[in-house]
């Protein structure tokens, strides 16, 4: 167990601690804390998993104080050891044509590696997703072979694509959108990760394991052109 | 129907309500007007504001009752006219609301020693909330508009106005506050004594590049020990964090979901309000509270 117990933020938040470290075993007792306070109802604003850490902010200190209690008992309690979830487990078609992926020489050239064996050693690994944030719906995933960890980019890119496909350190990600960001882009997705017309907007949830495979330019446009609904992805990609 | 034209924008005039909430776990902000002081008082006066205001800073907008007629109310401190539809002009007061008639223009010039204004429009502004609200993250492209107010933006309010009697408060006159009790930051201990002696002692200016993200600091460089790159971790709206330069930036209510800077301290909830209308230039200190 890493957790180490709850401090004050603010007036009005508060943050469990699970140390200083990251790692996947860490990440698997934040994110099974994360659901059973989740699942709690408990009348928060806002809970906000990361890498070793859960934030937690109220409407107000009483409110916080009221709920404090239940939270250390519902961290007493949790049975870290068993991995009973109800995350999804997801088969994403990824894009790795030179069009889409914008770093991939920089990173054949660093790694001293083909193009293939990016290809096969990033669609090697199912990935775990540690957390989303950053940008609505960018999933934290990793960890990704040791051979393929990049530095971040030194100069940021200012307009990464939507849908690109990042690489950087020991994490590799999507973005939903188009934005700003120093991820090595390798590739790319047929379809949005996030929509604000689903009550449920992202379609990757912190705990989900994310595997890549990937498809040719013609089959990615063919894809591209269904322009599915984040319910539609559920059904196709994911288990 | 009735409805309402921008016809001047003013700066970033956004609609905001108390904020969007249950989402910063899929990396949405929370948003929700700056001061929310200001929305929660136009409330008394605009009942059915329908939790549509529109926020303005410094520079307030010129809108236009297009159709029909309408029952508005400005919030802040800053000077407000109405060019009548029969030419002649009305000087009106914020916390009074105002009948608009066809043709009639309201004018809301700049916010006197502040930052930010609102308007409540009865029956709201006749949009739809996005994720469960009504304010706009201009950054992530969120909001029932998810981008600034421009001109020729028109709203359409379904209902006719419930009453044309006037109501009006006393203007709250918010006193201007310039030092802040703060709390211990998560990372106090990434500071030396030191370093925390220094930014309780220091005066800082209010840098001019403050938006709905976050309020700049300048001073004395504030220098953590130990590193200013953590590991990301969930962020709150009045939190200090100290990047490398060591010049401290107060997050505010567009806040980035989770962050990776140290943070020093955090303000007090309801002192979220009261720094964001100090206008750049501005000093302010910190009193940082041992509850620890």
């Amino acid at each position: 167990m890493y957790f180490k117990g709850i401090n004050s933020y603010g007036d009005r938040g508060m943050i469990l601690d699970f140390g200083d470290d990251s790692s996947k075993s860490i990440s698997l007792e934040v994110n099974k804390a994360f659901s059973s306070i989740s699942n709690l109802r408990l009348p928060l604003l806002n809970i906000i998993p990361s890498f070793n850490k859960i934030v937690i902010i109220f409407e107000n200190s009483e409110i916080r104080d009221q709920n404090k209690e239940t939270i250390t008992l519902e961290m007493s309690d949790i049975k870290f050891q068993s991995h009973k979830s109800a995350n999804k487990t997801w088969k994403i078609p990824a894009c790795y044509d030179e069009s889409f992926a914008l770093d991939l020489k920089l990173i054949q050239r660093l790694h001293q590696i083909t193009k293939e064996e990016i290809i096969n050693l990033h669609t090697s690994e199912s990935y775990y997703t540690y957390y989303i944030g950053f940008m609505p719906g960018f999933p934290y995933l990793g960890d990704i072979p040791s051979q393929l960890i990049t530095p971040r980019l030194a100069t940021p890119r200012i307009k990464i694509p939507a849908r690109s496909i990042g690489i950087a350190k020991n994490h590799t990600c999507i973005y939903p959108k188009i934005s700003p960001g120093g991820w090595n882009i390798i590739g790319q997705i047929p379809f949005d990760i996030f929509d604000l017309q689903n009550p449920n907007p992202s379609l990757f949830l912190p705990g989900d394991k994310v595997s890549f495979y990937s498809v040719s330019n013609k089959e990615f446009q063919q894809i591209q052109k269904k322009h599915f609904s984040i319910n539609e992805l559920i059904k196709e990609y994911s288990s | 129907m009735n409805s309402l034209v921008i016809t001047r924008t003013g700066t970033h005039l956004t609609i905001q309500d108390f904020g969007r909430f249950h989402y910063q776990h899929l990396g949405v902000s929370p948003s929700g007007a700056m001061d929310q002081r200001i929305i929660k008082e136009l409330e008394k006066i605009i009942p059915l504001h329908h939790n549509q205001f529109i926020e303005f800073a410094y520079v307030g907008p010129s809108i236009k009752v297009k159709e029909g007629s309408v029952k508005v109310c400005v919030g802040g401190n800053c000077n407000i006219n109405i060019q009548k539809n029969n030419g002649t002009q009305i000087i009106c007061q914020p916390y009074k609301s105002i009948n608009l008639f066809e043709g009639d223009e309201l004018n809301i010039h700049n916010t006197i020693d502040s930052v930010y204004g609102y308007i409540a429009v009865e029956h709201g502004l006749g949009l739809d909330p996005c994720l469960k609200s009504f304010s706009t993250d201009t950054k992530a492209g969120i909001g029932s508009i998810n981008r600034p107010l421009k001109v020729d933006d028109t709203f359409e309010i379904l209902k006719d106005v419930s009453s044309w009697d006037l109501l009006s408060m006393p203007n709250p006159a918010y006193k201007k506050e310039t030092n802040f009790k703060v709390h211990p930051g998560p990372q106090l201990q990434f500071f030396t004594d030191q370093a925390l002696q220094s930014f309780i002692s220091s005066t800082f200016t209010i840098s001019a590049q403050s938006d709905r993200m976050g309020i700049r600091l300048k001073g004395e460089a504030i220098l953590s020990s130990q590193s200013h790159d953590i590991l990301s971790e969930g962020i709150l709206p009045g939190s200090i964090q100290v990047p490398s330069d060591g010049q401290p930036i107060v997050l505010m209510r567009d806040i980035p979901c989770t962050g990776g800077y140290p943070k020093i301290a955090i303000l007090n909830g309801e002192d979220i309000s009261k720094i964001s209308q100090l206008p750049p230039g501005s000093q302010i200190t910190f009193d940082l509270q041992t509850i620890y």
